[in-house]
């Protein structure tokens, strides 16, 4: 395995900067050292550094374009190390959508740090003046006289520079840039339609077990009676490790290991009394804890007083799963007192520190890499099976694989809270909103998870805006968009009513109460290539329309749909996005698509169904997330501009689409929808 | 057990009831076949046993034996890509693309025996993968794609 000290022993010249991340979509620096960035070898190319992973964003392209701009650099000599604790700058973790938006930004601070240092050499070269130089794929060159040029190689011979980023470090300017902005395909495609990407499933190491955990049969179960004969019998087994309640069993192969973990014979203690999921929503309510009041307003009470209309509603979503294709999997492997773990996690930091202090160890003995990652979603930013995969290693000293199954990954992974939530609005007559109470309740295993999102982003004089956590039976966690798609959902779907109560258009009722200006921009832009005036007199279907902001972006969605009784099929979905600068226009428009279609899966049909603390729909043929047959034809429409500072675009898409596809199921069939999944509730 | 993986003859020693996906994962190292929910209900393990799009996961080994199977792996000659993964490439038809074997193979089973399939039957093709990312729409235009170029290529 590649160290930080070799890396460096072959750079001519590296740059350094603080770790960066985003709290709050504000840039903050990290704790930590100074790290590495970017580094030049001898030979000109460029290694960049950052803790962010690739799961299926484009981030390894999107940043290797963004470098190679920069630096003025052909992509294929531009390399990414991405999510290796012992050669990345801290990062939190791959969440909020805001990769672009700091690292992306940092490493073109980098590379703009390195582009200087490059013209400097060639100046004193040439012994001329710096703003007589340009550069260009890999070479510096006399202004106006391109065959005047030295290779960045050249320069760098026998080079040893270290570069802190200078403050007055300046970016290239949109209109000079040679590969953002442009479409561009995915710099890891070769690898990955030939099967060679490496996943964390695909990790073999010398001399690797694998492991397979006892799971209980519902959340709070405790084994009582534990008789181990049967899985020491299976071919291939290898040995039991017991510590207290945890059961792992290691065998020569994953089949024997499950075989194994089969044969183990258990008396369970279930917990009593668990609430099941047709509990809910009620149990949202009565499980709150604190409400907190986000923002209040001018005075509701009076706003409602002098309302025309007063328009009550509640709204539920419920658990739902984020069911990554690649299961949560880690090898993990001592040397001694050293642990390196290979776990295809979001977060490899987060990791390391959880594994430090569950296993008692210094950070600086753990080294987590995160390969490529299939799928998250805002799962798999746990310890989990790191964890395990750690302590059967140390148990068998051999290295260990644990890869979840699909089951274990619906149950032992995390689901996306539910949430319940009341509206109250006053309005006019005209359609002007006077007065808004929202309160939601979202289950969560952190607390105020449920704000993202809840406040309303249309111009109300009285406002109240209220969110409380609330307590769930199962193991929550983060989600695309966690919280303020579900928030989203709740106050789009009323802003529709509103526009029924008034028989007024829904899109003319939005930009109405819109101050807004990229958010108004972004409706009517969608709206207009949507064709949604004239899509309304079209019968034989129903359109609805959605709008919403996430990670520093603006959204809106029309979607048009056929229902016949419980035969729902979205068949066409227009979608804008305004994420400012688009680094590449490509990755944008496939992350929105990707948006769509799995909140598609959320509106239709996707429930986390269980009972007692067992969830009964654990399997891919019960839990039923959108496929291929279910795909409409989407068009994404691009409407930030270039000098507007790039903001998240994997994460905004999903925002309006629930809403977007229930009000069009009332355009069609006058069914009100106020609860998900749609589907179920149909004919 | 003999075994015949991208024209290549392989001896493997293992109960017969073992998967052909754990056996071209752990026996043979050929990772590219992926473990998504070991059911048949996701077709990340998709492969071609005799031309055919099998759900590996739910295949007994002793049943694949004397049978001809391609993965992945095998599907690019003499380092060409094969028709279906440069149109994979092209429309960018994956994002974190765990389940793109399963999804490239799948097609190629559906091209073999019908090279000119339209919407329908491409969408009744690969509905038993599933793209957690959601790249469908991208997954069609590569498909549509792929049958043109193989036509082209048949033609010249």
């Amino acid at each position: 395995m590649t160290t930080i000290s070799e890396l460096h022993e072959d750079a001519a010249l590296v740059v350094t900067g603080p770790p960066q991340w985003a709290g709050e979509l504000e840039l903050r620096e990290a704790p930590g050292p100074e790290a590495t960035l970017l580094m030049m070898d001898r030979q000109g190319g460029a290694i960049a550094f950052s803790g962010k992973v690739e799961y299926g964003q484009g981030i390894r392209s999107g940043f290797s374009l963004a470098i190679a701009d920069e630096l003025d650099l052909p992509l294929d000599s531009v390399r990414l190390i991405l999510g290796d604790t012992d050669l990345v700058p801290w990062d939190r973790g791959t969440v909020g959508s805001v990769s672009t938006m700091t690292v992306g930004i940092q490493l073109r601070r980098a590379a703009a740090t390195a582009r200087g240092a490059l013209v400097t050499l060639a100046a004193e070269h040439w012994a001329v003046d710096e703003a007589s130089l340009a550069t260009s794929e890999g070479h510096v060159f006399i202004s106006g006289e391109p065959s005047r040029r030295v290779s960045y190689a050249e320069l760098l011979q026998g080079k040893d520079l270290r570069l802190p980023i200078p403050e007055d470090t300046t970016t290239k300017r949109a209109e000079d840039f040679v590969f953002m902005g442009k479409d561009a395909p995915r710099t890891d495609a070769l690898d990955r339609v030939t099967g060679q990407a490496k996943y964390s499933q695909d990790i073999v190491v010398d001399g690797m077990l694998h492991g397979k955990v006892l799971r209980a049969p519902s959340y709070g179960a405790r084994p009582q009676q534990i008789d181990t004969a049967g899985a020491e019998r299976v071919p291939g087994f290898v040995m039991l490790v017991r510590d207290g309640d945890f059961v792992g069993v290691v065998c020569e192969r994953e089949d024997a290991a499950e075989q194994a973990v089969d044969a183990i014979r258990v008396r369970w203690q279930e917990e009593q009394n668990l609430p099941s999921d047709s509990d809910f929503p009620a149990a949202l309510k009565e499980k709150a804890k604190e409400m907190i009041v986000l923002r209040e307003e001018g005075s509701p009470a009076e706003g409602f007083a002098q309302a025309d209309h007063v328009l009550e509603g509640s709204y539920f979503v419920p658990h739902v799963a984020n069911v990554p294709m690649e299961t949560s999997t880690a090898v993990a492997s001592w040397d001694g007192g050293n642990l390196t773990v290979w776990s295809g996690d979001r977060a490899p930091f987060v990791v390391r520190d959880e594994l430090a202090q569950a296993l008692d160890m210094s950070q600086d003995q753990i080294r987590v890499i995160a390969p490529e990652v299939g799928g998250s979603f805002g799962t798999k930013g746990t310890v989990g099976v790191a964890q395990e995969a750690a302590v059967l290693a140390k148990a068998a000293g051999r290295p260990v694989r644990v890869a979840h199954s699909r089951s274990e990954e619906f149950m032992w992974g995390t689901v996306r809270p539910a949430a319940l939530f009341e509206i109250r609005s006053g309005f006019n007559a005209d359609g002007q909103i006077v007065a808004w109470e929202y309160t939601a309740y979202h289950t969560g295993d952190r607390p105020q998870r449920g704000q993202r999102g809840a406040d309303t982003p249309y111009n109300t004089p009285n406002v109240r805006i209220s969110v409380a956590d609330s307590a769930s039976p199962l193991r929550t966690g983060s989600y695309r968009s966690l919280g303020c798609a579900a928030n989203h959902f709740a106050r789009e779907i009323h802003i529709d009513e509103i526009a029924a109560t008034l028989n007024m258009d829904p899109v003319e009722l939005r930009l109405m109460n819109l101050t807004h200006p990229r958010l108004s921009r972004v409706l009517r832009q969608t709206a207009d290539r949507f064709d949604w005036e004239s899509r309304r007199n079209d019968s034989s279907v129903g359109i609805g329309v959605a709008i919403g902001y996430d990670a520093g972006s603006f959204v809106a969605e029309c979607v048009e749909v056929a229902v016949r009784r419980r035969n729902l099929r979205v068949q066409r979905v227009v979608a804008g996005i305004d994420c400012g600068l688009v680094v590449n226009p490509e990755g944008v428009r496939n992350q929105m698509e990707g948006s769509i279609v799995m909140g598609m899966g959320t509106a239709l049909r996707e429930i986390v169904e269980f009972d007692s603390g067992r969830l009964l729909n654990p399997a891919l043929s019960r839990y039923r997330v959108p496929r291929i047959n279910d795909t409409p034809e989407i068009e994404i429409v691009m409407s930030g501009d270039s000098t507007t500072p790039s903001t998240g675009a994997g994460e905004p898409g999903i925002v309006p689409i629930a809403a977007a596809i229930g009000n069009a199921v009332y355009a069609a069939t006058k069914t009100r929808i106020r609860d998900l999944p749609i589907v179920p509730r149909l004919g | 057990m003999e075994l015949l993986v991208n024209g290549k003859s392989y001896e493997v020693d293992v109960d017969e009831e073992t998967t052909l996906l754990a056996v071209l994962r752990h026996d043979l190292g050929l990772t590219g076949t992926k473990y998504g929910c070991g059911d048949g209900d996701c077709g990340a393990c998709t492969v071609l046993i005799d031309g055919e799009a099998k759900n590996s996961c739910i295949t007994p080994l002793d049943s694949a034996v004397g049978c001809e199977i391609t993965t992945i792996e095998g599907l690019a000659k003499g380092g060409d890509l094969h028709p279906v993964q440069e149109a994979f490439v092209e429309h960018t038809a994956f994002q974190c693309a765990f389940c793109t074997p399963g999804f490239i193979m799948s097609t190629v089973a559906l091209l073999s025996r019908n090279p000119q399939p339209d919407d329908r039957q491409i969408r009744a093709a690969l509905t038993g993968n599933i793209c957690r990312c959601g790249t469908y729409v991208r997954i069609l235009q590569a498909a549509k794609a792929a049958a043109e170029r193989l036509a082209q290529k048949g033609g010249e």
